[in-house]
């Protein structure tokens, strides 16, 4: 369905200075596939999606869409864009019409379906994305996770052979990826040809039919989820699936803003999909900090989380330390150790660790 | 809103109407005048001589009427300026009396361009002619005496002429120089100037100016000749070439009569008088209409054509080309550093002088320049205001690059700017009463004219306010009407 060859993209800066995002991009996608570009931070994912339906044009190589070039001279561009549905990661709703007028604007305007028609059609498709009740309203009033499902519904609208998504999750609040994953993860089902660049490794693993680990501006492994995560080839790609979560936390003295800790270790609990664990987390850490370690802040708190794994873990290092904070005698000790799997405790290169390890 | 209304006039009215506080004062000579509060025309010769002495407090107007306004409102006690300017009518009916008419006389001409000595030696010759016949006496005998009211029937010479027009301007409304009466010019001046014409075979092409726009206009050729009461002075005359004197006035004191026996009316009466003496008697009210209109074509045309050239200059802001950006950027600076009548005055005398283009071609360009500036600014805030995202999901869902200009972008944008919009054209819509400075006979103008004619401050003014009131009550309708419909489909 889509050919590129040798795809690359340079940005020159007004300065003299240019820069080299995609390098030299070689694929062949298939009609049916759920394709998920993963990898680090800047190294060319979003650039490549932008670069297929040519909103950030292309530098160099060829893309082939349905059999034709669509960088050649003259080509009809928004012809191939009715075809190649997009959403992003900001949305991009039209904020001066309401939600059904969103859906149905580009109908009605571009391919001239009659209102009436449109609007069924419209409906049926908020019906789909669960929005059928907010056809009315305008998007300032909706939640990040609802203006998305109606973006989504709106690329769906023209009937897009395939749909690009652009990091569609990665502008949300925690507590709603998991709506607009799912509507994502509905299509997939009915077989839509799909292009993702995420960051929901667990949902990449899922729902993909093939993955492209993205580094340094090539596609740097391509695979089934299951090579991609579980035996990666390449270094990098191995380095990238099995890194581990991880949020820090400076415990200066008794004027530390607990509260504010308390609702990012829940935050980081949502964000990787480990929501059953944060009670026990949340629990553990104020109990830890409360009973057991108070007399030995300031110290470092860190929650970590191994994706691959689903291993996760809270470290209390105290700098300068030599042995255990821990006493035996304590007896909230006890009621520690049974709320958790293990406590590890073991002397650093700087001072003493105490790792509990929780379910 | 209608009592409000009501009130406000009532109120207005009742200023009007008043009695003032009166007090006699006596002058027999110019000595006398000291202490007194003294007001007289700016740039008059009285200006000049008055401006010398430090044992008085002048205060300068520009026209007639305010000069009157003063004296009347008791912001003046004495008045000084052309005998001839307040006659027994007037006098009479604002309780006004001359306390002492000056001793030295100022002989009094017509003004032309220093080059022009024909002009000037042809109306010498033909006054002369007059003098001979006696036909200069019966003119003076009707204008420079008290014969003539407002009810009279003025004389008023016709002749069929084929030649160039004579471009008169004139920077008198007031009788019995030169002065509009149901449209047309009257006067002792305007009626000499016939004479020339028809010894010339040419009509007369008469406009208004102020004072001191009325030397502009003679000395850089928009105007053959100056009238209005002009005094031959030896200053102008090393500037400027004037014919041989008509007539010789003597300054007059004005001051309140204190034996005055003019009666107050009661509010609604005087009202009622008020309003027929200025709006209806001499069909007076076609110098509002005019006006009106004028106003009316200036804003309109200045906002079209101020929008498009708006356009350019936003598009000049956003373009590759860095002289361009910098061009539109001094051109904004520019226009944000000078008044509006500066540019208004230098696009007339200098800029446009010798084109001969008529002078409300002038005025839109002018404001279309101001417009352009302010409404580049309003484009720049309120589509650069649009996220480039509306942009992108537009071309996305397969939208050409102007369809999601025309669809996506501009119906947001003009959502945003409309309010800005709006006031732009409301301030150029009051800005435009300035255009009575190049000659054009605008609603503010026809206030002024009909206030020179019958010294009544408040009906021309409070019926020029009403206009300029529902003028921009209009203009936010019509804007109103132009907003995009909240419903897309």
């Amino acid at each position: 369905m889509i050919t590129v060859s040798h795809l690359s993209k340079t940005y020159y800066n007004p300065d003299g200075s240019q820069l080299t995002v995609l390098k030299d991009i070689n694929c062949e996608i298939q009609a049916g596939e759920v394709l998920s570009l993963i990898g680090p931070s800047g190294t060319g994912k979003s650039t490549f999606l932008r670069a297929l339906n040519l909103l950030d044009p292309p530098t160099g190589g060829s893309i082939v869409f349905d059999g034709e070039d669509i960088l050649a001279k003259g080509y009809p561009v928004h012809k191939m864009r009715q075809k190649m549905g997009m959403v992003f990661q900001s949305f991009n709703l039209f904020d001066h019409m309401t939600v059904l007028e969103n859906v149905i604007y580009a109908p009605c305007k571009i391919k001239k379906v009659p209102f009436e028609k449109a609007r069924e059609e419209g409906l049926t498709l908020l019906r789909k994305v669960g929005l059928a009740e907010k056809a009315d309203v305008y998007p300032e009033s909706l939640s990040g996770g609802q203006k998305q499902r109606v973006a989504i519904a709106r690329c769906l609208a023209m009937n897009p052979e395939v749909i690009l998504f652009d990091e569609p999750t990665s502008a949300l609040d925690p507590t709603m990826v998991g709506e607009v994953l799912s509507v994502i993860r509905q299509l997939a089902k009915e077989g839509m040809t799909m292009l993702i660049v995420t960051h929901e490794m667990k949902f990449a693993r899922d729902v993909s039919t093939r993955i492209f680990f993205m580094y340094d501006g090539y596609i740097h492994e391509d695979g089934t989820p299951k090579q991609i995560f579980e035996h990666p080839h390449r270094s990098a790609t191995k380095a990238f699936v099995q890194r581990i979560r991880k949020e820090v936390f400076e415990v200066k003295g008794n004027d530390f803003d607990f509260l504010d800790m308390e609702s990012r270790i829940r935050q980081f609990c949502i964000k990787y999909n480990i929501a059953a664990k944060s009670d026990a987390t949340v629990n553990l850490c104020h109990k830890m900090l409360t009973e057991v370690m108070d007399s030995y802040i300031p110290m470092t708190v860190r929650i970590t989380h191994s994706e691959l794994s689903g291993e996760t873990a809270l470290d209390f290092m105290v700098e300068g330390l030599e042995t255990s904070p821990l006493k035996a005698e304590n007896p909230a000790l006890e009621e520690i150790r049974s709320l958790c799997r293990e406590i590890v405790e073991e002397p650093t290169s700087r001072g003493f660790r105490v790792k509990l390890r929780i379910d | 809103m209608n009592r409000l209304l009501i009130g406000f006039f009532s109120a207005l009215a009742l200023v009007s109407c008043a009695g003032q506080r009166q007090k006699a004062i006596e002058i027999h000579s110019d000595a006398d005048l000291t202490g007194y509060r003294v007001a007289t025309t700016a740039g008059s010769c009285y200006d000049m001589e008055l401006s010398a002495r430090e044992d008085i407090f002048l205060d300068l107007y520009n026209t007639d009427s305010d000069l009157l306004q003063a004296l009347l409102n008791n912001k003046v006690d004495v008045v000084v300026n052309d005998e001839v300017l307040f006659n027994a009518a007037v006098q009479k009916e604002y309780g006004i009396k001359v306390a002492m008419l000056g001793e030295q006389s100022f002989p009094t001409g017509f003004l032309f361009n220093k080059e022009d000595e024909v002009l000037a030696r042809t109306l010498s010759a033909v006054q002369r002619r007059m003098e001979e016949d006696g036909s200069m006496q019966r003119l003076k005998d009707f204008w420079l005496t008290d014969r003539f009211t407002e009810v009279d029937t003025y004389p008023r010479l016709t002749y069929e002429a084929t030649g160039k027009p004579l471009r008169v301007s004139t920077c008198s409304t007031t009788a019995p120089m030169s002065f509009l009466s149901d449209g047309e010019w009257y006067g002792i001046e305007i009626e000499l100037l016939r004479e020339l014409g028809k010894e010339l075979n040419r009509p007369l092409e008469i406009q208004l100016f102020s004072a001191a726009s009325g030397f502009l206009s003679v000395k850089t050729g928009l105007a053959d000749v100056l009238c209005g009461c002009i005094f031959i002075t030896p200053e102008r005359e090393q500037d400027y070439r004037f014919s041989e004197p008509y007539h010789s006035f003597h300054p007059a004191y004005f001051v309140m009569d204190a034996d005055s026996q003019r009666q107050s009316e009661g509010l609604l009466t005087g009202f009622k008088k008020n309003f027929k003496r200025n709006i209806i008697t001499e069909n007076r009210w076609k110098y509002i209409t005019g006006g009106l209109w004028e106003t009316l074509k200036i804003s309109f045309m200045a906002i079209l054509l101020g929008s498009v050239l708006g356009m350019v200059l936003y598009s000049m802001t956003r373009s590759r080309r860095r002289w361009m950006r910098s061009f539109s950027q001094v051109y904004n600076g520019f226009i944000a550093g000078i008044p509006e009548l500066v540019l208004l005055l230098i696009m007339f005398y200098v800029v446009f002088a010798k084109t001969g283009i008529p002078s409300d071609v002038v005025a839109i360009i002018t404001f279309a320049l101001f417009f352009a500036s302010g409404a580049s600014d309003i484009y720049k805030t309120s589509l650069d205001a649009i996220p480039h995202g509306q942009t992108e999901a537009g071309l996305a869902l397969g939208f050409t690059r102007t369809q999601t200009f025309f669809h996506i972008v501009l119906p947001q944008a003009i959502r945003r700017g409309l309010p800005l919009y709006k006031g732009q054209c409301v301030s150029l819509l009051k800005g435009t009463s300035i255009v009575g400075y190049i000659a054009i006979q605008d609603l503010t103008r026809a206030g002024d004219i009909i206030r020179s004619r019958t010294f009544d401050a408040v009906i021309p003014l409070l019926v020029v306010t009403v206009i300029y009131f529902l003028l921009v009550w209009l203009i936010g309708l019509l804007l109103q009407i132009a907003t995009p419909k909240k419903k897309v489909l």
